[in-house]
């Protein structure tokens, strides 16, 4: 009845795993990263930065009034890649689409680099169609969220906070910070920046912190990912230089910051499997072993009392 | 006594699958929109809300805040197709067409008078007969037109595949699983356990530690990825199963399943795992079936050293 192929796009997590499985996938060697803070700092650390994405959600007072729209300009003669995001469920993909679309010399897969190709010069409704209609993009997109949604007919609701977060990237495209927000008709232009120093990031920090401080206090809930080059190919070659010089203070520190990145990845790997993969079956194996193993009742007769406790915790708060 | 367990905001009441129809300007023709879409009652901070979402686009067309006794949804008897209905007011004109799509019309009277009791007194509840649900089940649990869940006290039948090992689960049976979740709404009794307290952190550790030699029987159900290798040591068994079955989407996966339980339609789910039918009518008796299946997997694992 429901053809799988055909199915729209599911809900993904939006957490720095996701974003890095999809770039692999793209054939991107970038990663996204969790950014806590915008202190120099922070950022000098995963520099090179090719884009900052923030993503939020927010509890508006009145429907009409949205802060923060009101720093830049549109650019309506924006020469380079924007896409409208014409499918809520494709928002982190389709900012991750936007940023790629204008990095220069982007290293891509030939299915990324054919549909960049294929959009040039498209309008950013035309554009936004185009990526949410390409059936590999989808695919991959979908292979990242549990398996559940992906074979349902259609039943089942979102939760409602992941429903509501909303994705915006911020990048340098010739020598201007630009904001691209695939629900805005345009990109928006936020001046040029001073390459020298810390570069567009500078400008990107006021420019987001001005953004945060316009919503009521508590009604913005954000996150900040960063679009940065993969660190470990460049560890690895420095570590093997360093190789001889084992007491040396950079290369312990260094050795550090490897293992820590590896580690980092092997949750996210970690994370990925577990997410894709439909635990059901193992909840049944576990009862069954549970089962076998005397334990059955006992654990039933422990979860009947824990169960009471909480009831009358409840009774008890509400009498 | 039912325990409301749902979070109070934007909880799914019902929902069935539909799509929408359109009045022909200037005539009294209704024409069917081919798009696949479902219509959702929710409740969210007490008011209810009537959506028609597109099930292919995960789209919300319709968004319509519904007050107690204002709308019904009434079948139109022009249709000769018999499937169409018109949301209609008692406080304005406005009409909403729609027509259902589900491949059986089994439960087209059960899933819209479900609704009109719903739209009438949205405190009222849903009556899902069973018999509907689970059209060959002969489990004389089930008290056709309630769905409470009750402590069973019947005890479990032999299972009728001759295939005892647990099979794995197909995408079909979890998407059926979800849809049942969705539609319905679950009522816990006091005595019914949670899966998600009777398989806690601590009682799967203390497993995990004293029978070694039942842990391999779980290796299939990992995610693939995570499967220990041959060689892997006692301790690294035990980490990796623990960490998989402390991690958000498993434990979403529990409680998950322990909600469905307690609406108690799972008869062909529950078959698929080797279990008889009456164990899809609580987690009481979902629990009494797999401990007959341990027994009897147990005395064939016997006969097999005997042998």
């Amino acid at each position: 009845m429901s053809d799988e192929d055909s199915s729209g796009w599911q809900l993904t997590e939006s957490d720095p795993g996701v974003f890095t499985e999809l770039l692999k996938t793209l054939g991107v060697p970038y990663i996204v990263d969790d950014l806590y803070s915008l202190e120099p700092e922070s950022l000098a650390a995963l520099q090179p930065v090719h884009a900052l994405i923030f993503l939020f959600k927010w509890f508006p007072e009145s429907p009409d009034d949205e802060p923060g729209v009101g720093a830049g300009h549109y650019d309506s003669d924006f020469p380079g890649f924007f896409a409208h995001q014409t499918v809520n469920n494709a928002c982190a993909t389709l900012a991750v689409v936007n940023a790629l679309g204008n990095i220069a010399s982007l290293p891509a897969g030939p299915q990324f680099m054919d549909l960049m190709n294929f959009t040039t010069g498209m309008d950013p409704q035309t554009c936004g169609m185009a990526i949410t209609s390409a059936d590999w993009l989808r695919e991959a997109h979908n292979a990242l969220s549990p398996p559940s949604a992906i074979s349902l007919d259609g039943l089942d609701l979102p939760k409602k906070s992941e429903e509501a977060y909303h994705f915006v990237v911020y990048l340098p495209i010739l020598g201007s910070l630009y904001e691209l927000d695939g629900l805005k008709p345009y990109p928006v232009w936020h001046g040029e920046y001073d390459g020298s120093g810390e570069g567009w990031v500078k400008k990107a920090r006021e420019v987001i912190e001005n953004r945060i401080h316009t919503y009521p206090t508590g009604a913005l809930e954000f996150s900040l990912l960063a679009l940065r080059d993969d660190p470990i190919p460049g560890m690895r070659r420095r570590l093997d230089t360093l190789q001889g010089l084992a007491g040396d203070a950079e290369f312990s520190d260094l050795m550090n910051k490897f293992s820590n990145e590896n580690s980092k990845r092997e949750r996210w790997a970690f994370e990925n499997s577990s997410r894709r993969h439909n635990h059901i079956g193992l909840v049944h194996a576990l009862l069954l072993a549970l089962a076998k193993a005397g334990k059955l009742d006992s654990a039933k007769a422990d979860a009947q009392r824990v169960m009471q406790e909480r009831l009358e915790r409840q009774r008890a708060m509400h009498s | 006594m039912s325990v409301d367990l749902t979070s109070s905001s934007g909880r799914t009441i019902l929902a069935f699958k539909a799509g929408r129809a359109f009045r022909r300007a200037g005539t009294n023709f209704v024409d069917a929109s081919p798009t696949k879409g479902a219509i959702v009652l929710t409740n969210e901070d007490g008011l209810i809300h009537f959506m028609w979402k597109d099930r292919t686009t995960g789209e919300v067309g319709e968004d319509l805040i519904l007050f107690p006794g204002d709308a019904r949804l009434e079948k139109v008897p022009q249709s000769s197709w018999g499937r169409t209905y018109v949301l209609k007011f008692e406080s304005s004109d406005q009409k909403h067409f729609f027509w259902l799509q589900d491949s059986s019309t089994r439960r087209d009277e059960e899933f819209v008078t479900n609704l009109n009791r719903t739209l009438a007194d949205p405190n009222i509840i849903a009556i899902w007969d069973m018999r509907n649900v689970y059209p060959a089940s002969d489990a004389s649990t089930s008290a056709a037109g309630t769905s409470t869940s009750q402590p069973s006290t019947v005890q479990p039948t032999v299972p009728a595949t001759s295939d005892s090992t647990p099979a794995s689960t197909t995408p079909e049976q979890l998407a059926q699983l979800r849809g049942i979740v969705s539609s319905m709404t679950g009522f816990a009794s006091e005595d019914e356990p949670w899966l998600t307290d009777v398989l806690s952190s601590q009682n799967l550790l203390q497993l995990f530690q004293s029978h070694p030699e039942l842990l391999p029987a779980l290796f299939p159900h990992l995610p693939p990825e995570l499967i220990p290798s041959s060689d892997a040591t006692p301790q690294q068994v035990v980490e990796i199963l623990q960490r998989t079955t402390n991690s958000p989407p498993f434990r979403s996966a529990v409680a998950q399943l322990d909600r469905a339980l307690r609406t108690g339609a799972l008869g062909e789910f529950v078959r698929s795992l080797g279990l008889p039918e009456s164990a899809a009518t609580s987690v009481g008796a979902f629990l009494a079936a797999i401990a007959e299946q341990a027994r009897q997997e147990g005395s064939t694992e016997e006969q097999m050293e005997e042998d």
